[in-house]
């Protein structure tokens, strides 16, 4: 039963930071490989305020805060391209992250991470606190999952998929292209530095090794299976991927077998994207087109 | 501290160790171009051609030797190459970019993780006894770093000999200027898409086994080498050939410089920091022009 809730909570943080990838790469087709540099900036802010002495609560929301501020300072540059170069920049930007997560030792203490972030509202950092921390992630998932849902239906959504299908139709329409896509990116930066808050103070653990490519891989494929560009997709993706990863863990496996889990589970995530790509790209929910 | 000449001696040897690494970063991002050059995108799964030739490499080697290991492990390379283009890229050719993008990121993470399973996450070396050194004056250089160069100017001199002087090459730079002209113009498409993924891998596959030399193996060196390669590709403008050489020597020289500089747990930062500064303030690469923009 605490097995199950602990399954909940990660499935509906990662259907935050799902919803948040989905709103660059699904709504405005902006290829952001680098996605867990946000959730990690989210995840590292928050837990260093709140080791500091600040209220988790608050430093939860400060968190989200730098972790948009970050995205909309790398989008500028990253930004003035079009296609393939905003993928390798931010491929590059969350390497570099990753990096300084593990250099800055007088900040973020390396690959030793920081142990006991507190969680916020009082909530037990034991298993005790397991339904209420589910709740206060649903609250918060719920809020991600309500905004993303109107800005995708506002007119400032309707812009953003233009800029996908062509953008010089969107320049002709007057939109200024630039600029919506910096605020769409400070937007799911936004979301995912929220997500990664969320599970720096659910873990009460952190380290570098919690914001790898694996990371952006993981949530990329939450997004591609579940439907790019809808609205329930990167929840179905979501709890689908976190599901299967977690069942894994009951597999009466040998120990020797241990080993090869890690590097198998990553095999079948690449082939599973290679695969949708080729028979389904639109995903299990496919997008509505009118 | 130190005299005038050390000082002067200790950025030469700098200098020269950027441009040896730099020689290898070189290769690179010349097959890297030259995939996008043709087919106008940014192939992820390139860094793992790398390390896929340097950990092959290491598996003929044991029962090999060395020198005759690099065969079947290169061959195996391009045989990987090839296969990656024919049954992930070619199937998706006419579908929407980020399609193409989304399957090369998953084949690249793959791969490296087929890797892992294989020889695991461990550092790994060839083995070698560290040759003796040697020197020029004050400079110092190791045999390997001799050899890394060596490999390089043979490799990208074939390749400027193909270029120039062939009707084949022709072909390749017909195709890279635009490909819808050059098959109307009846050049074999088929065969141009095979040269170009041939000696792609193959650059990427000897340039792995030479950073193995060089320092050692580990799984992660493709993913690293490929934010450097794709860095060395901006500098010189998206499949430009000689651009992508030139800017691997510069990626090679200012990440070594940066070491005087800065922590060397960055060394892989200043790649990145280029990155950001080329997007920023000249889009098409140093020695680019903004025609191939894209």
């Amino acid at each position: 039963m605490d097995y199950l809730l602990h399954t909940l909570v990660v499935a509906v943080i990662y259907s935050a930071f799902a919803v948040s990838l989905n709103l660059e790469l699904g709504f405005t087709g902006l290829y952001n490989f680098g996605h867990v540099a946000f959730f990690g900036i989210g995840a590292y802010t928050s837990a260093l305020l709140s080791l500091a002495g600040f209220p988790a609560a608050a430093s939860l929301f400060l968190g989200m805060g730098a972790s948009g501020a970050a995205g909309a300072l790398i989008a500028v540059p990253a930004l003035r391209l079009t296609g393939d170069y905003f993928g390798i920049a931010t491929l590059a930007f969350g390497e570099m992250i990753r990096l300084f997560f593990l250099n800055e030792r007088w900040l973020t203490k390396g690959p030793m991470g920081l142990p006991g972030i507190p969680r916020p509202f009082g909530i037990h950092g034991g298993v005790a606190g397991l339904p209420f921390y589910l709740l206060l992630s649903a609250v918060l998932g719920a809020g991600v999952f309500l905004l993303a849902y109107r800005l995708t239906r506002s007119p400032f959504g309707r812009a953003l998929k233009v800029v996908r299908e062509d953008e010089y139709v969107a320049q002709a329409l007057g939109k200024n292209v630039l600029s919506l896509k910096v605020r769409i990116v400070a937007m799911g930066s936004l979301m995912a530095g929220l997500a990664g808050a969320l599970y720096g103070h659910y873990i009460t653990y952190i380290s570098p090794s919690d914001f790898t490519l694996n990371e952006t891989i993981l949530v990329l494929l939450c997004v591609v299976l579940g439907g790019r560009g809808t609205q329930w997709g990167p929840v179905l993706g979501a709890f689908l991927v976190i599901f299967f990863q977690e069942f894994l863990r009951f597999l009466p496996l040998p120990v020797e077998f241990g080993r090869v889990v890690a590097p198998l589970q990553g095999m079948v995530y690449g082939a599973a994207l290679i695969l949708l790509m080729l028979k389904r790209p639109e995903g299990l929910l496919p997008e509505y087109r009118v | 501290m130190w005299g005038e000449g050390e000082v002067s001696t200790y950025y030469a040897q700098l200098l020269l160790n950027g441009v040896i690494a730099g020689s290898v970063y070189a290769l690179f991002a010349v097959g890297l171009t030259m995939v996008y050059g043709v087919f106008r995108f940014i192939n992820f799964a390139h860094g793992e051609l790398i390390a896929w030739g340097a950990y092959l490499t290491l598996l003929f080697s044991q029962v090999l030797p060395f020198s005759a290991a690099v065969a079947p492990a290169l061959g195996l390379t391009l045989i990987l190459g090839i296969s990656q283009d024919r049954y992930v890229y070619s199937p998706l050719r006419r579908r929407s970019r980020i399609t193409l993008l989304i399957a090369s990121i998953g084949l690249s993470y793959f791969l490296r993780n087929a890797l892992r399973l294989v020889w695991g996450s461990d550092l790994q070396t060839y083995g070698f006894e560290a040759w003796r050194g040697l020197s020029f004056g004050d400079l110092n250089i190791t045999r390997i770093q001799l050899a890394m160069v060596a490999a390089a100017l043979l490799f990208l001199g074939f390749l400027y000999g193909l270029l120039k002087f062939t009707m084949l090459g022709k072909s390749l730079r017909a195709a890279a200027d635009n490909m819808e002209l050059a098959e109307i113009m009846g050049i074999d498409m088929k065969r141009v898409g095979m040269t170009v993924w041939t000696l792609s891998a193959l650059f990427a596959g000897a340039g792995g086994i030479l950073i193995g030399l060089d320092t050692n193996l580990e799984p992660m060196m493709g993913l690293t080498n490929l934010i450097k390669s794709f860095a060395a590709v901006l500098l010189g403008g998206a499949g430009n050939v000689w651009g992508a050489l030139l800017g691997g020597l510069f990626i090679g020289v200012a990440e070594n410089l940066g070491v005087a500089f800065f922590s060397p747990g960055y060394k892989d930062a200043v790649s990145f920091a280029l990155i950001v500064l080329l997007l920023l303030f000249r889009p098409a690469g140093l020695f680019g022009i903004l025609g191939g923009v894209r």
